[in-house]
């Protein structure tokens, strides 16, 4: 390559034409997330003299190595560090408010005081048909509310376990996406524009998956990412250009089991971890539910036992059933309460029996046990709530911390386009000076 | 080359971000305001919902013990009035028996007697068969059916039970519901029991007895009162009982006021709206969110490329 000012011009021209495409480029993209700040990368021209004693350089000009793409590992993993346990904590609490929501509006705990307050008014007239017809009533209005809560909270884990299954479709879609993406990163020229796009790919990939389940990612020379599921000594989910598949069963309790590939992963962050969890909390709801409405079946028939209806019969069950989902009331009519110990002879206004299943029901019973499920569920949202709202911070802080690296300043830009304009014109200064030598030169000749 | 600089982007979502944060903030108090309720679900404040649970639960079974209370009370009056009824006519009885006892009356005459003693028996028993406002027997006891039967030859028979059970007024109060037909028909004059009515029945035969024996009537007469002094006695004893136990009852009925307003103040303190703090706190608010929006749309009018 010859040295020559007309050379050297053209060269300085070619580059700042191309350092302003770029900002032209990162102007456009101003808005995009997932694409980070682009540079021109220049080196000099100079190639060593020929075969001479005196050792001369010859001078070209400037010529672009390449665009430089701004990128910053540790926050970028931080970013999807803190991104993952922020789906984790949110995916969480959903679940946990959906069985909250489920037993709160079923309107359990007011149906339970319900029955006992006819109870107590029963007791002032045990032989009145009305009072009887009432509480007969409130007790079915209460089977029905246990029914519809149980119903609610089916509804909830059906939806848990929606959400994590079109999880799991998205990792796997994405985990192919990122073999395809590793196999174009293999064949890319480095330095040039399609790298920087398939860097930019592989990343906004990464910060999807990461949101789903927590990974462990490794790069190599060229760019191409190895995912780990579920930390540095999970399974691996992508390895150059072959993805493996996410796969989940559930095994009694409502425990999510997921596997990469046959083997067992277990994640630790992800709205797929936060999903596993709210399953097994609205299971553990569940079961509380159920046992209390045993508790109820079992106190309401002992105390019915014991007794005789009005007509002198031995008391008939209470309820029907053994849990939640299929407590129902077993007595035909108000009539069929016993209210009156045994012994006592027909129509007889004794309440002693009333008293007890009164008692019952009263002293550690079904309302007290009601009042504890929905306490239990209602600190831990709230307990969950503050820890969500710490990782929400500390996630827009990483967010912010990386988006300050790799994200475009408008002014920036801006001071940057009068300075390659001013290189422009300055380089085209230069071709002018070169040319009018030239034509000196040849006139003089 | 790393520089910390500001992108528009991280700006933007920034800046719209404690906006968005501002505004919900504002929606919550407002919504606070107009419902008066600071508790939406439980997990807003767990303890505070569990306390208004335990407080509902007292208020609606408070609710029916005062119901029970008032129900009690009205029981007890009546047969605090049917009792007073029997009282005067046995003090009637006494006057006749009195009379009887002259022995100045002839026999015609105690005849008489012994049919207005008769005719004033069966007013005593139909005032012990007397009824609630719910048709249940007052004086049988637990049973519902009357509390003395009549049979074909003309001798009562209790037919109810022997106690007549507690009614619960709430808190472990409990009051009796009433009192049974034997605790102030029969009385224990010297040992033996005597039943009032059987008594008063033998008294109005004896002395419609037409027998020239009119000493032994006279007699049966003049003892008859010494038994009508002691059943007077019993019935006095059994109204003290009735009215000891309707002061009772008011004394319960007023402390069951008292309670319910301590709980409606707990219950405001723990779920209710501090009107005046929550209207300062939403003033404040829409104040910064006025504040941040103006910032806002005057920082991102500024841009270097309007001087280019």
């Amino acid at each position: 390559m010859s040295g020559s000012l007309l050379t050297i011009g053209r060269s300085g021209a070619l580059a700042a034409r191309a350092a302003l495409e770029l900002t032209g480029q990162n102007i456009a993209n101003a808005g995009n997330a997932g694409y980070a700040r682009r540079t021109l990368g220049l080196a000099e021209v100079a190639a060593a003299g020929g075969i001479g004693l005196t050792g001369s350089t010859v001078l070209s000009g400037v010529r672009a190595s390449g665009v430089e793409r701004t990128e910053v590992h540790f926050l970028r993993s931080e970013a999807r560090r803190s991104g993952s346990d922020l789906a984790r904590a949110q995916a969480e609490i959903g679940g946990l408010l959906a069985a909250e929501a489920a037993i709160e509006q079923s309107g359990l705990y007011p149906a339970i005081t319900g029955f006992e307050a006819s109870l107590a008014r029963l007791g002032s007239d045990p032989l009145n048909g009305a009072l009887r017809a009432d509480a007969l009533e409130q007790a079915r209005t209460l089977t029905q509310g246990f029914g519809s809560a149980a119903q609610s909270l089916d509804t909830a884990m059906d939806a848990v376990r929606a959400d994590a299954v079109s999880g799991i479709a998205e990792v796997n879609r994405i985990a192919t996406e990122l073999a395809r993406t590793n196999l174009g990163l293999a064949r890319v020229q480095d330095g040039s524009t399609g790298k920087a796009a398939l860097l930019d790919q592989r990343d906004a990939l990464l910060a999807s998956l990461a949101e789903q389940a927590g990974i462990a990612a490794e790069f190599d020379a060229v760019g191409r990412a190895t995912l780990r599921l579920g930390g540095a000594g999970g399974p691996v989910l992508v390895a150059g250009a072959d993805a493996a598949s996410m796969t989940v069963a559930e095994a009694p309790g409502g425990m999510l089991q997921y596997a990469v590939g046959g083997t067992a992963v277990q994640l630790g962050s992800g709205s797929l971890a936060g999903q596993a969890q709210a399953l097994q909390q609205i299971s553990g709801a569940a079961e509380q539910l159920d046992d209390l409405a045993a508790l109820l079946i079992a106190r309401g028939n002992a105390a019915q036992t014991t007794g005789i209806t009005p007509a002198g019969n031995a008391g008939a069950l209470l309820f029907d059933g053994d849990n939640a989902r299929n407590i129902a009331v077993a007595l035909g009519d108000g009539a069929d309460f016993a209210t009156a110990p045994a012994g006592s002879g027909v129509n007889s206004r004794d309440t002693d029996n009333l008293d007890v299943l009164r008692a019952a029901l009263a002293n550690d019973g079904p309302a007290a046990a009601a009042d504890r499920l929905l306490f239990t569920l209602s600190s831990a949202i709230s307990g969950r709530g503050v820890t969500r709202d710490v990782l929400l911070t500390l996630s827009d802080t990483a967010q912010a911390a990386l988006q300050s690296q790799t994200g475009i300043d408008l002014d920036a830009e801006a001071a940057n386009l009068l300075r390659f304009q001013q290189a422009f014109q300055a380089n085209g200064k230069v071709m002018q000076a070169a040319v009018e030598i030239f034509d000196t030169m040849l006139r003089i000749g | 080359m790393s520089t910390i600089n500001n992108p528009s982007l991280a700006f933007h979502t920034r800046a719209t971000g404690q906006m968005n944060a501002l505004r919900r903030s504002a929606e919550q108090l407002q919504g606070q305001l107009a419902t008066g309720e600071r508790i939406g679900r439980s997990s807003d404040d767990p303890v505070a919902a569990a306390r208004l649970r335990s407080l509902g639960r007292a208020d609606r079974l408070a609710a029916v013990d005062a119901a029970n209370a008032s129900r009690a009370a009205s029981d007890l009056t009546l047969a605090g009035d049917a009792l007073e009824g029997i009282g005067a006519d046995l003090i009637r009885v006494r006057e006749l028996a009195l009379w009887a006892a002259n022995g100045a009356v002839s026999p015609e005459g105690r005849a008489v007697i012994g049919q207005e003693i008769g005719e004033l028996r069966t007013a005593i028993l139909a005032r012990a068969n007397a009824r609630d406002t719910f048709g249940n027997a007052l004086f049988a006891g637990q049973a519902s059916a009357a509390a003395y039967v009549t049979a074909a030859d003309g001798t009562t028979t209790y037919a109810g039970t022997a106690q007549a059970g507690e009614l619960s007024l709430g808190e472990g109060q409990s009051v009796g519901r009433g009192v049974t037909g034997p605790q102030f028909l029969s009385t224990a004059n010297g040992g033996t029991t005597t039943d009032v009515l059987a008594f008063l029945r033998n008294l109005s035969t004896a002395l419609q007895t037409p027998s020239g024996d009119s000493a032994a009537a006279a007699d049966a007469a003049s003892s008859a009162i010494g038994i009508l002094d002691d059943a007077l006695d019993t019935l006095n004893r059994t109204q003290t009982i009735i009215g000891a136990r309707l002061a009772w009852i008011e004394t319960v009925q007023d402390r069951q006021v008292t309670t319910t307003e301590a709980r409606a103040e707990q219950s405001a303190d723990a779920g209710g709206v501090d009107f005046a703090a929550t209207v300062a706190r939403l003033q404040q608010t829409l104040t910064a969110l006025d504040a941040s929006q103006t910032g806002f749309a005057r920082l991102s009018s500024l841009s270097l490329f309007d001087a280019i």
